[in-house]
């Protein structure tokens, strides 16, 4: 009885110390899966928090670039507007004082071969010397002693205004040609704009 | 331009509609450039359309209201329409018939150039095979925009391509090149609120430094709107063949622009073609079409972007079908996709650009473009097709593989076709976007990709 009553405590001992030993295996193994799990887990979190932390600076990267291209642009705009307001400026100023001497030039000497080609001009492009022609006051004999050229032309009584030159019409009033200094000077002033800046330093 | 002025004449025989028929005329040119004078000193401009029996037409570009016919002048000026070109008209805005609208003087002319345009001598062309980058993804990387086409969006009233033609006006750029590149955008019968839009978003942005604008408003005259796209052509061949720059034109709305034409038409009582439109609708559309492209010796190039919007969606409406034939491709906006929300709502198994093909690549963007492009197109035309058989069965008909291609094309929506309007993506963020679609499948669905290439970038399992 007592001998069977060892030979089972020593199997019981035996089954329990197997139990722990595979118990102790099991909690081994997971405590090695799990410390795997978590290197594998805090790996790809690097991989990952790089990933995120390349997208944060690119993003950074992006947006400095563009707040980078509106401040430059912008002041870029505003610094060339304001040198083409002063251009303008300087230009309108040339011509006010081109204007100015030529309206108080001399009427004599070259002034009247002036006249005599304003006059040819106009009336070949109304294709007929057979107009009415107005000028300025300050015009009208230069003019009235160049009509007897043109043949059945004639000066109209009403003055107009302007710095010099002729503003010619069809007898029937159908067809009108302004060839006087102020319509010279607007035809040209685009075409010489260039060059004033160009005197003012702007680059070409 | 010439310094002679031209004649006056004040007999006017009739005014119609937007048109004014001047008697006892010598000596006037077809297209000349022409001067009404109205009876309290107001200056109109306008050109000649028609000239003989001493009679000249004249379609008066700001239109004949307020005009009467005593005390009305018309002057012919003796040239055609130029327009003054230097590089300064770069960061300038201007109306529709190319005057300052920035309360800026006009610009310092270099030249002055007919806006009627040289047409390109076709033996001079270059064929364009350069990549333009938009930003805009579904373009860049499905629709791909080359430097000298001219590749139009269709799209419909509402729908946000006006959004869409700034973005791309804000972010497009030449890569891998150092060459100058400019933006000439003309906004043609557009709201007041839309113009104000275009010129606020490439001003806040620092595009507008190498951008020049045309607004043509809604209140604008119509009659005007014949005039903008062609002054805005002009100013960028000159950027483009005098100055060497790459520049990219941007034309919005061009249905605005065919009304106008129809408007000439009906009020000199030509014969309507199609839907009222002139016969030669077709015609004059390609003489502003094909000013886009490049020229043999020529470092520059001028792509075009014509935008229209095609009344009630129809894509057989005289403007796109007549477009079409010319361009080179579309890009279709598409309702569907608009209603759900989806920006840029480009519906790409409509659109097609017919450079792709030459612009994309080793060299340009990268070799693998043009195979996972075409696996993408492929792989969304398959998954529309199970959504419609989702539809009719539910999703629990469908197959794995078809699930899986019914997420490729919501993934394809939203995260590759959906893109903020400030968003600008590179091409290599682009093509990283197209791989994730395809890392969808798996890999015995791709079969338009070599293996070399799948092996590099696919990310599936």
């Amino acid at each position: 009885m007592g001998k069977r009553v060892i030979l089972a405590n020593s199997s019981l001992e035996k089954t329990i110390d197997k139990i722990l030993d595979q118990t102790e295996q099991d909690v081994l193994s997971n405590l090695d899966g799990a410390l795997s799990d978590s290197h594998q887990t805090l790996d790809n979190s690097v991989t990952k928090l790089e990933d995120e932390y390349d997208k944060i600076v690119a993003d950074g990267r992006k947006e400095a670039d563009k707040l980078e291209k509106q401040i430059v642009g912008s002041s870029d705009i505003e610094a060339r507007n304001k040198q083409l307001l002063a251009v303008e400026d300087a230009v309108s100023r040339v011509f006010t004082k081109a204007v100015e001497e030529i309206s108080n030039s001399d009427r004599s000497g070259d002034y009247a071969n002036l006249i005599k080609s304003l006059l040819d001009e106009s009336t070949k492009v109304l294709g007929t010397s057979e107009v009415t022609v107005f000028t300025n006051s300050k015009d009208r004999d230069v003019v009235q002693s160049t009509l007897g050229s043109f043949a059945g032309s004639e000066l109209s009584s009403e003055t107009i205004e302007c710095i010099g030159g002729v503003k010619i019409q069809s007898k029937d009033g159908a067809m009108k040609f302004d060839n006087t200094i102020d319509a010279k000077i607007d035809r040209l002033k685009p075409l010489i704009r260039k060059e004033i800046a160009t005197k003012f330093g702007v680059k070409e | 331009m010439t310094t002679e002025g031209g004649v006056q004449y004040s007999k006017i025989a009739e005014i119609k509609g937007p048109l004014v028929v001047v008697d006892d005329v010598e000596n006037a040119a077809f297209d000349e450039l022409v001067e009404v004078e109205t009876n309290d000193g107001e200056r109109r401009l306008g050109k000649v359309l028609e000239v003989g029996n001493g009679k000249a037409i004249v379609q008066v570009f700001e239109g004949t209201t307020g005009l009467s016919i005593s005390g009305t002048n018309a002057k012919f000026v003796g040239k055609v329409m130029e327009m003054p070109v230097s590089k300064e008209v770069l960061g300038r805005v201007f109306d529709g018939l190319g005057r300052p609208k920035d309360g800026l003087p006009d610009p310092i002319a270099d030249k002055f150039i007919d806006i009627n345009g040289e047409p390109m001598n076709p033996e001079q062309r270059e064929y364009p095979k350069d990549f333009i980058q938009t930003g805009v993804s579904v373009i860049d990387g499905l629709i791909t925009l080359v430097r000298g086409q001219k590749l139009p969006i269709f799209s419909g009233s509402g729908m946000s391509h006006n959004l869409l033609a700034a973005q791309i006006a804000r972010q497009a750029s030449v890569v891998g090149t150092d060459d100058d590149f400019a933006v000439v955008f003309a906004a043609i019968g557009v709201q007041y609120s839309e113009a104000e839009y275009f010129r606020k978003s490439l001003e806040e942005s620092g595009a507008l430094k190498r951008s020049v604008l045309f607004l043509n408003t809604a209140d604008d005259p119509a009659i005007e709107r014949i005039i903008t796209p062609r002054v805005a052509l002009t100013v960028a061949e000159y950027l483009a063949f005098e100055l060497g720059m790459h520049v990219l034109v941007i034309l919005t709305d061009m249905t605005n622009y065919a009304e106008a034409l129809r408007e000439i038409s009906a009020a000199r009582e030509e014969v309507p073609g199609r839907k009222g439109y002139p016969g030669y609708l077709y015609t004059d559309l390609s003489t502003l079409y094909e000013r886009a492209g490049k020229l043999n010796g020529k470092k520059g190039s001028v792509t075009q972007v014509p935008i229209l919007s095609m009344p009630s969606d129809d894509i057989t409406h005289p403007i796109p079908d007549l477009t079409g034939y010319i361009t080179e491709g579309q890009v279709v906006v598409g309702r569907d996709l608009f209603r759900q929300g989806v920006y840029p709502p480009i519906n790409i198994l409509m659109s097609l650009s017919r450079l792709m093909k030459d612009g994309i690549g080793e060299g340009s963007t990268r070799d693998d473009h043009a195979e996972v492009a075409n696996q993408v197109y492929d792989a969304y035309s398959r998954a529309q097709e199970v959504r419609a058989l989702a539809g009719i069965v539910g999703k629990a008909g469908l197959t794995e593989i078809d699930l899986k291609y019914m997420d490729v094309g919501d993934v394809f929506e939203k995260e590759f076709l959906s893109q903020a309007t400030d968003e600008n993506r590179t091409i290599e963020e682009t093509l990283a976007i197209l791989w994730k679609i395809v890392s969808k499948l798996p890999k015995n669905e791709i079969t338009k990709i070599k293996d070399k290439h799948v092996e590099k970038y696919y990310q599936g399992e």
